[in-house]
């Protein structure tokens, strides 16, 4: 086909969105909607996880070490634990800096210190964040192989909270994602259906005159992707002042959300080209193939 | 040219529509097929255009074996014929140059050449002032003049006109008649279908008519208009 052929084509799609302008806008509200849905959804589910990834950062393992370790035990130590794949930082505390910090956080008491004299009964630790939470009691097995370590204390209860919630959560989400995808689809299907059995007659004559699949297709074919676009962009601005406006109010409004992390929040503007590219190349693809697929029944003539 | 031979049609329903019928139009004929409504003329008409295969039989229709025509090729084949028929089947949201112009797009003409032919084809059914009209802003019998242009448009040897007079008024029946008929002293083949016996005695030529299936007169006779 010449350029010329196929640049009238693609004109003919744009002109077919304004001649059927009412089947295009319905076209366009049921992506819409539906890109909103699934989008929402899925955002709603990304910045979960990234709250709970908030909360499990705070995550600590504390290592005691054999009570009279020196200076270069400590390093053998250090440099073992280095080694250890999932760890992500570790810190160094000294028997000193507990006892200072328990003797603060006692006032009170400060008799039963004062009574201690310097003798500290307290051990040097490294403190240490786990990486990938769900595999910490692997992690602790390895540091308990160390030599020179004399126990450990792990947050068990909170990180088998966390994997519990984490999982629960991402398999509600998916589930509500599909389900959303699916009744977008079969909404999608339906409406370009009518939309192109509006047109069947216009269909059945191209044929009488010996158009081709292919010639009758195109215009369809850009007609689809152009709305799906408008759609996506459309579904990306929406997205973005509700996202923004649903983060100002969490972030003004709701202080005890301040504490279990709301920091975790991703902020729109460092996924806008994500949310933007994903809204858009979804709609173009959905538009164009939904009603492609639906000219097929009416091509048989 | 249009050739039949021994050909059947049997639809799925056990209903048979056309009965072992054999039928030849050389190429520069004018035909009528006339014959009452469910007589088989629809049938014929659906085999020709490669609409449906005939169950049994062989159909040639320019040069072209129907039945061992692949899908592939339909488009290629239908342009070889231009089709009129009885409800138009202009695209409403075209104008009557863009009706026309399309099926000469269809088939990748160049620019220059669609710039210049359509026009022609529409002052040759004199609808020169409504070239940017729409089709619902035409009478019937300008939609369907506006149908034979575009007929026309791609030079088909042969033409098919389905009921072309059945939609509008019985005066400018005639005008479309002398239309088509213009139209094949050119040189162009036309098979029309119709039951106005009337418009039939009054023009004359070839006569087919089918009945219950099977072609039972096929002769030609004179017109009113030529004695």
């Amino acid at each position: 086909m010449k350029l010329s052929g196929i640049r009238y084509l693609g004109r003919q799609g744009l002109d077919n969105i304004w001649k059927n302008r009412m089947m295009a806008f319905a076209s366009f509200c049921v992506l819409l909607v539906s890109l909103l849905l699934v989008g929402i959804s899925i955002l709603f589910y990304i910045n979960l996880n990234s709250i709970i990834g908030g909360i499990e950062n705070k995550n600590e393992v504390i290592v005691f070490l054999d009570e009279n370790i020196n200076d270069s035990q400590l390093k053998e130590v250090k440099s073992k634990l280095d080694q250890i794949e999932n760890i992500d930082e570790i810190s160094y505390y000294s028997k000193d800096e507990a006892f200072e910090s328990m003797k603060k956080s006692m006032s009170d008491y400060e008799k039963v210190f004062d009574s201690l004299g310097d003798d500290n009964p307290l051990l040097d630790s490294y403190r240490i964040k786990i990486k990938d939470i769900s595999f910490t009691s692997e992690t602790v097995t390895l540091i308990q192989e160390l030599d020179h370590v004399y126990s450990i204390r792990a947050p068990y209860d909170f990180v088998n909270i966390l994997t519990e919630m984490r999982k629960i959560i991402t398999l509600v989400a998916s589930a509500i994602i599909v389900a959303l995808a699916i009744v977008s689809m079969v909404i999608i299907s339906n409406t370009t259906k009518a939309s192109v059995f509006a047109r069947r007659n216009e269909i059945s004559i191209m044929k009488y005159v010996g158009a081709t699949n292919a010639f009758i297709r195109v215009p369809f074919f850009v007609e689809g992707m152009v709305t799906g676009f408008a759609a996506g962009l459309i579904a990306t601005i929406i997205t973005w002042f509700g996202y923004d406006a649903v983060v100002e109010l969490l972030t003004k409004e709701v202080n005890i959300l301040n504490i279990i992390g709301i920091g975790s929040i991703i902020p729109f503007n460092d996924i806008i080209f994500k949310v933007a590219g994903t809204y858009i190349l979804a709609g173009g693809c959905i538009g164009a193939l939904g009603s492609v697929i639906s000219t097929r029944k009416h091509l048989n003539v | 040219m249009v050739e039949l031979k021994n050909v059947s049609v049997t639809y799925s329903t056990g209903v048979d529509a056309l009965n072992n019928i054999s039928l030849r139009i050389d190429d520069g004929d004018f035909a009528f097929v006339v014959g009452s409504s469910g007589a088989g003329k629809s049938t014929l008409i659906k085999l020709i255009l490669k609409e449906i295969d005939a169950t049994s039989g062989v159909v040639m229709v320019n040069d072209y074996n129907l039945s061992k025509l692949r899908r592939k090729k339909i488009p290629e084949f239908r342009r070889t014929i231009g089709f009129v028929f009885q409800d138009f089947r202009l695209i409403p949201s075209m104008t009557v140059y863009e009706n026309i112009a399309f099926v000469l797009r269809v088939i990748d003409a160049p620019r220059k050449y669609i710039r210049k032919r359509v026009p022609y084809v529409i002052s040759l059914v004199g609808l020169q002032d409504k070239a940017n009209s729409y089709p619902n802003q035409l009478s019937g019998g300008e939609q369907q003049r506006v149908a034979i242009a575009r007929a026309l448009v791609n030079d088909p040897q042969l033409i098919i006109a389905d009921e072309p007079t059945g939609n509008i008024d019985p005066e400018l029946s005639y005008e479309i008649v002398e239309l088509l008929k213009g139209i094949n002293e050119c040189g162009t083949t036309i098979l029309m279908v119709t039951h106005e016996h009337d418009l039939v005695r009054h023009f004359g030529g070839r006569i087919i008519n089918i009945n219950s299936g099977e072609i039972v007169f096929d002769e030609v006779i004179g017109g009113n208009n030529e004695a």
